[in-house]
């Protein structure tokens, strides 16, 4: 693949670049390859090179991101290697559309999650970009979550919430365990607020509890609060059997309640009878196509392993996370917070730099996340809620 | 910083308060109050205050060499800023001024000799609250400050529950109170912890006999939820203000002195009060169009930068910042009608330009939006929303121009109009929020003047 771009290139408005398609075939390839993730995937050696090619084809194609290139003097003829492709901040996807996939061809579209008031982020998909996705998604989410365990799932599928990239994601899990081993247990309100089947899950729960067979549990932070409540009022501790494990991922963005990490986990512990090793966090947005895993099951089976009890997230050999400086622009030491920047490779189709409004801390094993992290007190008077 | 303990305050950080703590301080404070505060004349006390200020404007005053010295490691803020906040408010502390203010909220003249006010149909009586509670917020000093002046005006024991970590600024101004009459010190206690501690404050409302709060909304109806029936309360919620510059005034000659007066406001206290412009309104068709406007004003906020730095600020303020600028760089990249300036290698400054009229929220430390308006009713439609909730107005217009533009941002519920330059310098009779601060602290006594009584029994 030519990384270089010289001269006025051509944009096609009308079909995509077969490059593109070309470029995510070859993806996919290395993604799906059989020796990972047991040995190491040979996409360390050519992560730069792929990033160059990607990035020369996204300022080809991308009208929207290459715009913000060249106000930024970075286009395919200037950037060296990979860290210094030009990255698009989350909150762009919400005012451009930022795609490679003419309006023609997109067939499904995510929106990141927040209240209907708030104009969404838009991240447009095609039949080759989803299967990208999902053959991204899979392989690492296998990488964590080996064994039997039947799945659970706290939110709506995809017929209720289309535009979910966190129910696409267990709709594709589901479709690779099979459907007998995968149960959806959420639904969506007229004003698409998220529900759930209590009634559903408890039962669930009492037969895993009857055969021993463990369980894993997957939801947001917000729908493990809603359980939790639920559990709490009913008097209902369970004890789901050993093996048994829980992944939460994502915030409260303007929900009614919000707790900590901390908190969260010692009730899912308390309720569920998920030890804290059993209990998994995934950092995943719409605006990527690779999610992040934290290294808890790693840690607990390691005798010398980080003795704090942080939890630091990694990423798959095709997506690499960056903490940047908020004040210099520049990455941080390690040991030091920063702003979550993202190369995901896996994001062909639309921008692959991604700049986060999350803060962590740069680890040699991964990144710490603290999320957007809430003042202790109000200061000032912005009257910003969230 | 070497000062006596005087104050819970002052406690070493192992001292651990507790609610019989706080009891007994309250306790105290409302004895001696009795015994130094009650009696005294208003004019003593002003006089008080105003050799006070004097104090702190004075180059060696230990006072103020304290704050400038280690405020800045302490609070964050730089030390040409906090000398510069410092310095307007107390050059606010004049006789005059007070004069004012007694005559504007108590009707008193400041002569009188006790809290008691005359006419010739009638006399009425005055009291402030004898245990006065202050809930401060820790986004700037200045609030605390003068909430402890008018609690000393109404002759009121008083209380302050600083924020954690802005204890520093309110400490220092009571004991320079305590240095020159150590008798109204006695009856000014501070201490510090997180907010929403209830085990502590329960015990400060049940002395309270009012209870002064600044903060969020939450902050106000958590701390309005826990008072006792008989406690008075007086919140003071969040606000938010903006500036507006008229066509009249942009013109070449004026132009650099309203930059310099916008970036004035910008820059006071970091941009951290209820009192700072988050956005700039400049009315279009001026000589000087409105982003040339917006580039001058980055110009004045990168040379002030110079001498008046931003202070240190949160991570997470920080990369609010980074993440904002980051998505306008974006945007105008496609857009001709967005435009960015913004200081490089830091946060310090930042300087948006944006045809959208709807107010938007800063993420503060001197990042400012300038918005052009065709006029007046559409900075309204563009505030809108925030109804009820907007503090100053800081104009820049001609006379004649202000008179018109007046009365429109008073019917709307605009609470103060200031010049340019002075949003964060409030007169000590500023009507906080609309409401007269002092006057709200009081209770009053009216005496009906009996009428002549007859003596042959007859009406």
């Amino acid at each position: 693949m030519s990384v270089g771009c010289g001269g006025k290139p051509a944009v096609n408005k009308h079909r995509m670049n077969k490059e593109l398609s070309m470029f995510a075939a070859r993806l996919r390839g290395l993604i799906e390859q059989p020796e990972f993730p047991a040995g190491k995937l040979p996409l360390g050696q050519h992560f730069d090179a792929l990033a160059l090619a990607l990035f020369a084809l996204q300022f080809k194609d991308n009208l929207a991101y290459r715009k913000i290139c060249e106000a930024r003097q970075l286009t395919p003829a200037t950037v060296r290697y990979w860290a210094q492709i030009p990255f698009v901040p989350t909150g762009a996807f919400k005012e451009l559309e930022l795609s490679c996939i003419p309006p023609g061809e997109r067939t499904a579209v995510f929106h990141s999650s927040g209240t209907t008031e708030q104009k969404p982020s838009r991240h447009f998909h095609c039949a080759e970009s989803v299967a990208l996705y999902e053959a991204s998604l899979w392989q690492w989410f296998k990488a964590h979550f080996s064994g039997e365990n039947e799945f659970v799932f706290l939110t709506p599928d995809h017929k209720s919430a289309p535009r979910s990239s966190l129910v696409h994601m267990f709709v594709t899990v589901r479709k690779n365990v099979g459907a007998g081993r995968a149960q959806f247990f959420g639904d969506a309100a007229a004003d698409g607020a998220w529900t759930m089947d209590f009634d559903g899950v408890m039962q669930k729960f009492r037969s895993a509890g009857d055969d021993g067979r463990p369980l894993t549990v997957l939801g947001t932070a917000f729908s493990f609060v809603h359980l939790l409540d639920y559990l709490a009022a009913n008097h209902l501790p369970f004890n789901l059997p050993h093996g048994s494990r829980a992944m939460e991922t994502g915030g409260y963005k303007n929900r009614s309640r919000t707790m900590p990490k901390s908190e969260l986990h010692a009730l899912i512990t308390e309720y569920l009878g998920v030890p804290g090793e059993n209990i998994i966090c995934e950092y995943g947005m719409s605006e990527l196509s690779s999610q992040a895993y934290d290294n808890t099951l790693k840690r607990a089976g390691s005798e010398t392993g980080d003795p704090s009890t942080a939890r630091h997230f990694q990423f798959p050999p095709w997506a690499r996370v960056q903490i940047i400086s908020p004040e210099t622009g520049h990455e941080v030491a390690e040991g030091e917070t920063g702003l979550v920047r993202i190369f995901d490779l896996a994001n062909v189709f639309s921008v692959a730099a991604i700049q986060t409004e999350d803060l962590g801390i740069r680890r040699r094993d991964g990144s710490e996340l603290l999320g957007r992290a809430q003042l202790a007190e109000p200061r000032g008077c912005s009257l910003m809620t969230a | 910083m070497n000062l006596p303990n005087y104050f819970l305050a002052g406690l070493p950080p192992d001292a651990e308060l507790t609610p019989a703590i706080v009891t007994a301080a309250c306790e105290t404070l409302k004895r001696n109050r009795e015994k130094y505060l009650a009696g005294r004349k208003t004019s003593d006390i002003v006089t008080i205050l105003c050799e006070v200020a004097a104090g702190w404007l004075q180059p060696e005053n230990k006072f103020r060499r304290l704050a400038l010295e280690d405020g800045p490691e302490i609070t964050g803020f730089s030390r040409a800023v906090l000398e510069k906040g410092l310095n307007d408010f107390f050059r606010q502390f004049t006789p005059e001024n007070f004069a004012a203010l007694l005559k504007q909220d108590l009707d008193e003249e400041i002569v009188a000799d006790a809290a008691v006010h005359e006419t010739p149909t009638s006399r009425h009586f005055w009291h402030g609250p004898p245990l006065l509670v202050h809930i401060a917020a820790g986004n700037i000093p200045n609030p605390a400050l003068m909430s402890l002046t008018l609690g000393l005006l109404t002759r009121s024991a008083q209380f302050m529950k600083c924020a954690s970590g802005a204890s520093f600024l309110p400490r220092l101004f009571a004991h320079s109170i305590y240095d020159a009459d150590p008798k109204l010190g006695a009856c000014l206690e501070l201490a510090e912890w997180q907010g929403g501690n209830m085990w502590l404050e329960t015990a400060l409302f049940a002395a309270a006999d009012c209870v002064t709060a600044t903060g969020s909304d939450q902050t106000l109806a958590a701390v309005r939820a826990h008072l006792p029936e008989k406690s008075r309360f007086i919140g003071y919620g969040q606000r938010v203000s903006f500036g507006f510059v008229t066509r009249e005034v942009l013109r070449d000659e004026t132009v650099a002195d309203i930059v310099s007066r916008v970036a004035d406001d910008v820059i006071a206290w970091d941009q951290n009060g209820c009192l700072s412009p988050q956005v700039i309104y400049v009315e279009e068709r001026g000589m000087v169009e409105s982003d040339k406007f917006a580039g001058l004003l980055a110009a004045e906020l990168m040379k002030h930068e110079m001498t008046e730095p931003r202070g240190r600020i949160s991570m997470e303020e920080s990369g609010e910042i980074a993440s904002r600028r980051s998505l306008y760089e974006a945007l105008a990249a496609h857009r001709g009608d967005v435009k960015i300036w913004s200081s490089q290698n830091s946060t310090a400054w930042t300087v948006v330009f944006e045809h959208e009229v709807r107010f938007r929220f800063s993420p503060l430390n001197r990042f400012i939006f300038v918005k052009p308006v065709p006029d007046l009713a559409t900075v309204l439609q563009g505030v809108d929303e925030l109804k009820g909730k907007i503090s100053t107005a800081g104009i820049a217009a001609t006379p004649e121009k202000l008179k018109e533009l007046a009365p429109q941002l008073a019917r709307w519920g605009v609470t103060r109009i200031c010049p340019a330059g002075q949003m964060q310098n409030p007169p000590l009779t500023w009507r906080h929020d609309g409401r007269p601060a002092l006057g709200d602290l009081v209770t009053w006594t009216d005496v009906e003047v009996q009428p002549q009584i007859n003596t042959d029994g007859h009406r």
